[in-house]
């Protein structure tokens, strides 16, 4: 339990690897939206409950649901997977080895003098709260802080977005 | 630097190696695209939990805001050639090919 961080990061790296191989986006959209849970759960075991939130809604809700349905305009008949050919299994292999090198690596460090990578500072991930007002502090706090101090941040990333829909239109229309 | 962001940043990295490798499909850059912008959003939330400093906050979100807008034009793209070439292989896009 006390390296369930660290098993979370190694979960993530596979998952990056499953989509990076390159199979079918279909697959590989599958790959991502099992990293973004992954990930999520990494933001949600330091504290980040706003945060891991916001993920699941606009990254995992929104962004991949797109994804899903744009991939399955543009397919083909038979998508091939990460079983299937040479080339995405062998990717897929050499990444995992080399996470599974990596791991073994780290963890035969002792200390972390001669190399820069090491456990030994892990105290730095302990999340302490003051007293008082517990329930509503952490990431809501930055989260309402981008509403009061980047205000015309919150403008311009708002009409960002509208400009955004406006150009995403321009392109679809073809002629 | 602790191994998880080690491992955080490795995954930035094999997402940019992804991204840059065509095999047939164009969507399957722009999922490693993703990838990339998530690999981001965890780091930046991590440093802002740990370092007790919750204005860093912002950062992730507003990247996340941007993260999308490149994820609709990148879509925009891909329907413009789908609608064009009938799929999505990079293979088609050979006009400027001498």
């Amino acid at each position: 339990m006390a390296y369930i961080l660290f098993t979370l990061s190694v979960l993530l790296v596979m998952g990056f690897v499953g989509f990076s191989s390159k199979p079918s986006p279909i697959y590989g959209g599958l790959a991502l939206i099992i990293s973004g849970v992954v990930g999520c759960v990494i933001v949600l075991n330091c504290g980040g409950v706003y945060m891991g939130l916001m993920m699941f809604l606009v990254y995992l809700g929104g962004m991949m649901v797109v994804f899903g349905y744009t991939t399955a305009m543009a397919i083909e008949e038979y998508p091939e997977t990460w079983g299937s050919g040479l080339e995405v299994l062998g990717g897929l292999l050499v990444g995992l080895m080399m996470e599974v090198m990596l791991v073994l690596w780290v963890l035969s460090l002792d200390e972390a003098v001669v190399v820069v990578v090491g456990f030994s500072d892990t105290g730095d991930w302990v999340i302490f709260e003051g007293e008082g007002s517990g329930l509503i502090r952490g990431d809501s706090i930055g989260a309402g802080a981008l509403y009061d101090y980047g205000r015309w941040l919150v403008v311009v990333a708002g009409w960002t977005l509208f400009v955004g829909v406006y150009v995403v239109i321009e392109i679809v229309r073809g002629n | 630097m602790t191994p998880t962001h080690m491992n955080i940043m490795l995954a930035f990295t094999i997402s940019l190696l992804g991204m840059l490798t065509y095999r047939s499909h164009l969507v399957a850059s722009l999922l490693c695209l993703e990838g990339m912008m998530m690999s981001l959003f965890i780091m930046a939330t991590l440093i802002a939990s740990n370092t007790h400093f919750p204005l860093v906050n912002i950062m992730p979100i507003i990247l996340l805001v941007f993260a999308a807008c490149e994820t609709a034009v990148g879509l925009a793209l891909l329907i413009s050639i789908s609608n064009t070439y009938g799929l999505d292989y990079v293979h088609n896009l050979n006009l400027l090919q001498c």
